[in-house]
């Protein structure tokens, strides 16, 4: 399988190393410097609506990009076209440096590209470690000629179930090992679909409102763990719709608004764009009469 | 009114070649629907091919009964694959249309009088199954009986049911083997949320097409006995209402366990035996008022069989997870 050869992403820059996203210029559509995904002229409509509408985006490696904007704007659909989930009308786009020429979201999921719901989708008859184990890559108790045998798969199981075990640490879930997934809290739910993301050992993940619903202290718990693993070479897009939470976890930020990029770039700069702040208060882009 | 008749009538059934067929049919829907969430409603289908594969193969080719065998659980994995590779892709209920309609066709098809020089069209198919009673180790000579009172079996029929319910037993373990596995979490995240499945990089497709095919080749199975217990087939007996029988058998013990659907098909023998032969006594008493006897002579069957369907309702509103399902589980349906 070619997914086991794919090289893991160089790892950060040394301390005192300047991070290089921050040479990029904030410019909609500005290059980076080493992207893990190019979007070129993708679009997609729902009857009249243009839900997205993007001519060029490209996404950093190894850092946390954070993707804002209002309610509708187009987030949700972006990812789901990205990922394969849904089909796009016009476009192109590619992922690790290879063009995605027909996106299934398995495909697309096995080369790395691993992607949360923003309505969790919890495996609700299966146990809380049954839903992280899952999500383990490679399992050759998967393939049905190797699966009756046990003595075949269980090392592996072992191997999976302590990092899973590690990971429902981190996410206070521990103590919900055996219960029913279905069971758990809205809260608990999100961060299950995280920890399972994890698990699967994504190259990039992108995580839908990961932090909706879980108490602020876990999320900032959660969002410090993401921003570790970023440091350690992995790509994360996330969608959030509070500012504030973006500015102290994110090392670039997206903004979207009626299916556009409307700006981007780091978030300190981002947050006092003028677009933005009419674009989040619901002003139309180009009547902003004030 | 001899409760021991009625009883040992009921258990014959329970522990007979028809318990067997419809355990085979329930195990191979549980792997359908109790595992991977395919709303199968042609499992009937497959006990078709398996009984007009090995039939035909026989009686009409005149092959021996082991290709026969072959060819009838060959043709139960060529349905499979017919149906799954339409239909694995579009929405649950569409698979469960084309499935119902193809297993409809199919027997009509079998049984239309055109297909008599092949099938035996709507005179249904006999042939000569002494390649698998010539290895019977039980004495069978015309007084030869095994069991007590009515609870009892010629040598032929005990021969059928031992590698019946050997079969059956082998059939759950290699079932047990797989779904206990990682293969068989991916079966059940795929009746959870096929698109968390899928976003976790499995290929739901294909695990669906594994399970069908899985499934019904035991149903398969199930269809091969039929055909070896009675020496032949007929496409009455492959109505629709067999696909909802093993539906019954498998909510009555419990879905997606291992051993629900063989218990639910015992019981599901079991209680309409036991009923039909309790009314057919019934009739038969004499303080019965005339109008009532009349109404039950006949409808004994059709009686027993709403009966049932009565059971299963009650088991619904007591026991939803069925006999030995797990209430947790169930009631998540209810979040
Ligand atoms: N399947 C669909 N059919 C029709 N319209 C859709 C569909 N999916 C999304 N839309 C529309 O596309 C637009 C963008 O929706 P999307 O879910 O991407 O927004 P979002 O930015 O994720 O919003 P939120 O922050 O509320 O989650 C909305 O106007 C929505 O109504
Ligand atoms: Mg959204």
């Amino acid at each position: 399988m070619p997914d086991d050869l794919t090289p893991r992403p160089e790892p950060g820059p040394a301390a005192g190393e300047i991070e290089p996203i921050l040479t990029v210029p904030p410019e909609v559509g500005a290059p980076k410097p080493n992207p893990i995904l190019v979007v070129d002229n993708l679009t997609r409509s729902f009857g009249g609506l243009r839900a997205v509408d993007v001519d060029h985006l490209e996404m950093e490696r190894g850092v946390v990009t954070a993707l804002i904007g209002p309610n509708g704007a187009g987030k949700t659909t972006l990812f789901n076209l990205l990922t394969g989930f849904d089909r796009a009308d016009t476009g192109r786009w590619s992922f690790d440096g290879q063009p995605v020429t027909s996106p299934s979201p398995d495909q697309l999921a096995r080369k790395g590209m691993i992607r949360t719901f923003q309505l969790t989708k919890s495996l609700a008859k299966l146990t809380v470690l049954d839903n992280v184990l899952l999500g383990a890559p490679g399992q050759v108790g998967e393939r049905l000629p190797v699966a009756p045998f046990r003595s075949r798969w269980r090392h592996q199981e072992q191997a999976n179930t302590e990092r899973a075990e590690e990971l429902l640490e981190r996410f206070n879930l521990a103590h919900m090992r055996d219960e029913l997934a279905g069971t758990l809290s809205g809260g608990q739910r999100k961060l299950l679909e995280v920890a399972r993301a994890l698990m699967a050992e994504p190259v990039l993940i992108m995580l839908d409102e990961p932090m909706a619903g879980v108490n602020p202290a876990l999320a900032q718990s959660l969002m410090r763990h993401i921003t570790l693993l970023a440091y350690e070479g992995l790509s994360v897009v996330f969608i959030e719709h509070a500012m504030d939470v973006v500015t102290g976890i994110s090392d670039w930020v997206v903004v979207l608004a009626q299916g556009r990029v409307i700006a981007e770039g780091p978030p300190w700069k981002v947050i006092h764009d003028d677009e933005v702040i009419d674009a989040y208060l619901g002003r139309r882009r180009a009547g902003a009469g004030s | 009114m001899d409760f021991d008749i009625i009883f040992g009538n009921a258990a014959r059934a329970a522990f007979g070649p028809e318990a067997v067929i419809l355990a085979l049919a329930a195990v191979g829907l549980n792997v359908h629907f109790g595992f991977t969430g395919l709303l199968n409603f042609g499992q009937v289908g497959f006990l078709l091919l398996g009984a007009y594969g090995t039939s035909v193969s026989v009686a009409t080719f005149g092959w021996s009964l082991w290709v026969g065998v072959v060819v009838g659980l060959v043709l139960s994995v060529a349905l499979a694959v017919a149906l799954g590779f339409p239909t694995l892709r579009l929405h649950a209920v569409m698979f469960a249309i084309v499935t119902i309609a193809a297993a409809e066709i199919i027997r009509i098809l079998i049984g239309s009088t055109d297909a008599i020089g092949l099938t035996g069209g709507p005179l249904s198919v006999s042939f000569d199954a002494g390649a698998f009673y010539d290895l019977n180790p039980y004495p069978d000579g015309p007084h030869d009986r095994y069991g007590i009172g009515t609870f009892e079996f010629t040598g032929q029929q005990l021969w059928v049911i031992t590698v019946g319910w050997v079969l059956v037993a082998l059939v759950c373990l290699a079932v047990f083997l797989i779904v206990r596995s990682p293969w068989g979490r991916v079966l059940k995240s795929i009746r959870e949320d096929e698109d968390a499945a899928r976003s976790l990089g499995k290929n739901v497709f294909s695990y669906k097409m594994q399970a069908l095919v899985i499934g019904g080749v035991i149903g398969g199975m199930g269809g091969v006995i039929d055909a070896i217990k009675t020496s032949g087939a007929d496409p009455n007996g492959f109505r629709p209402q067999v696909t909802f029988f093993a539906y019954t058998a498998l909510l009555l013990g419990g879905s997606a366990t291992y051993l629900g659907p063989v218990l639910g098909a015992i019981l599901f023998w079991f209680l309409r035996e036991w009923i039909e032969s309790f009314l057919r006594q019934l009739t038969a008493e004499a303080w019965l008022p005339d109008a009532a006897a009349d109404f039950l002579d006949g409808t004994e069957g059709v009686i027993s069989v709403a009966m049932v369907g009565l059971a299963l309702v009650l088991l619904m509103l007591f026991r939803p997870q069925g006999i030995v399902g797990n209430r947790t589980e169930m009631q998540l349906d209810a979040r």
